[in-house]
């Protein structure tokens, strides 16, 4: 009888950990890592494009913005996390909680172009992964415009 | 009535500075708002809007009479002699006056702010490396709010020529562009000769090459030795 009740604790407290919220503070955290991760990628890509093109390395970055872009980055926007300090105060707007549908429409396209990029730098064809850069910026921007307040 | 009589106004530096600006702010805002590879572009062309603002400050004091920023500064006086309804000279009035110096004061500002700001996508302005970040942040913020007052600027400006031609039948748009206008009174510019010109497209050239950031030192090339690990 005590074995099964601390079995079923053990089993209450996994399944707990398992479905804990996440805090808001490292959410805030890891979301802030993420953008710096793929800021880091596109300074990449784009000195690839500037200067010598070294068709690995675009590789390197494009898997990378891929990969972060279909992480599920939207499990980090947790309720609450609209304000609150991760490594720095978040410049996220209240909006992006509440303009469903519109933020999922540039999630997608962001994760399209993401996709894209992903597809064209294993080519290696310069030209396309300047295209592919320039759209995946532009959905960047279209994000950056409508939910970031300026500083 | 006196006879009409012809005289020059905007002297051929100040009407194509006034056009390619025109083309030039129009290339802005469009490539600032789309974005994406345009960005670049945007660089360029506010390098290229930099060098045509300077080249107007310096044509404002060493161009033709109705270029001179002294001919039509908005003294008090002639501000009340506008607002009595009597004003009569050629060139700008000091209504006039006011939004040529609002345009220039905002162009400015979105100059500075734009050589140091970045898009926190994969742009930067060519002096960025001057300032860091947070400025940089904190400059980027300004340029996107203050361009609202820049398209605000523009529409009151196309709306006044618009009034003028429609309510007070006089034409703007033809003295800015082929530099003559029907006058009762007033004599023709003078000044701006070669020598002027010069001097500013020089000061101008100086400008841009200041502000594209070519002359900052690269950073050192890592020293063959020391290579980041292969990871």
């Amino acid at each position: 009888m005590k074995s099964k009740l601390l079995l079923a604790l053990i089993a209450t407290a996994t399944v707990t950990t398992a479905h804990a919220q996440v805090k808001v503070e490292d959410a805030i955290k890891w979301r802030q890592s993420a953008y710096a991760t793929m800021g880091w990628s596109m300074s990449r890509i784009k000195a690839n494009i500037d200067g010598t093109y070294n068709k690995d390395d675009v590789i390197k970055a494009a898997n990378v913005i891929q990969a972060i872009a279909n992480s599920g980055m939207g499990a980090l926007y947790v309720p609450g996390s609209d304000k609150g300090k991760g490594w720095v105060d978040t410049r996220v707007q209240p909006a992006l909680f509440t303009d469903g549908p519109k933020v999922g429409k540039i999630a997608g396209d962001f994760n399209a172009a993401a996709n894209e990029l992903a597809k064209v730098a294993a080519t290696g064809n310069a030209g396309a992964v300047k295209d592919a850069f320039g759209k995946l910026g532009g959905t960047c921007k279209s994000c950056h415009d409508d939910y970031r307040t300026k500083q | 009535m006196n006879s009409k009589k012809r005289i020059l106004v905007w002297d051929l530096p100040t009407r194509l500075f006034h056009w390619l600006l025109v083309v030039a702010v129009v290339g802005l805002v469009v490539s600032g708002k789309v974005g994406g590879n345009l960005i670049d572009w945007h660089g360029k062309i506010g390098l290229l809007v930099l060098g045509l603002v300077v080249f107007r400050l310096v044509w404002g004091i060493v161009g033709s009479t109705y270029a001179r920023f002294c001919q039509f500064f908005p003294t008090p006086a002639k501000i009340a002699t506008y607002l009595k309804g009597g004003w009569q000279a050629p060139g700008h009035n000091p209504l006039g006056a006011f939004s040529v110096f609002a345009l220039l004061g905002v162009l400015i500002f979105q100059l500075l702010t734009g050589l140091v700001a970045n898009d926190d996508i994969a742009f930067v302005g060519p002096l960025y490396d001057l300032v860091g970040r947070d400025l940089s942040n904190l400059a980027t913020g300004w340029h996107h709010l203050s361009v609202n007052v820049l398209i605000a600027l523009v529409v009151l400006h196309l709306a006044a020529i618009m009034f003028y031609a429609h309510v007070k039948k006089d034409n703007l748009v033809k003295p800015m562009v082929r530099g003559w206008k029907e006058v009762d009174q007033g004599e023709s510019a003078r000044g701006g000769g070669a020598l002027a010109l010069v001097v500013a497209l020089v000061i101008a050239l100086a400008a841009v090459f200041a502000a594209s950031g070519v002359w900052l030192p690269e950073p050192p090339p890592p020293p063959a030795a020391v290579e980041t690990p292969a990871w």
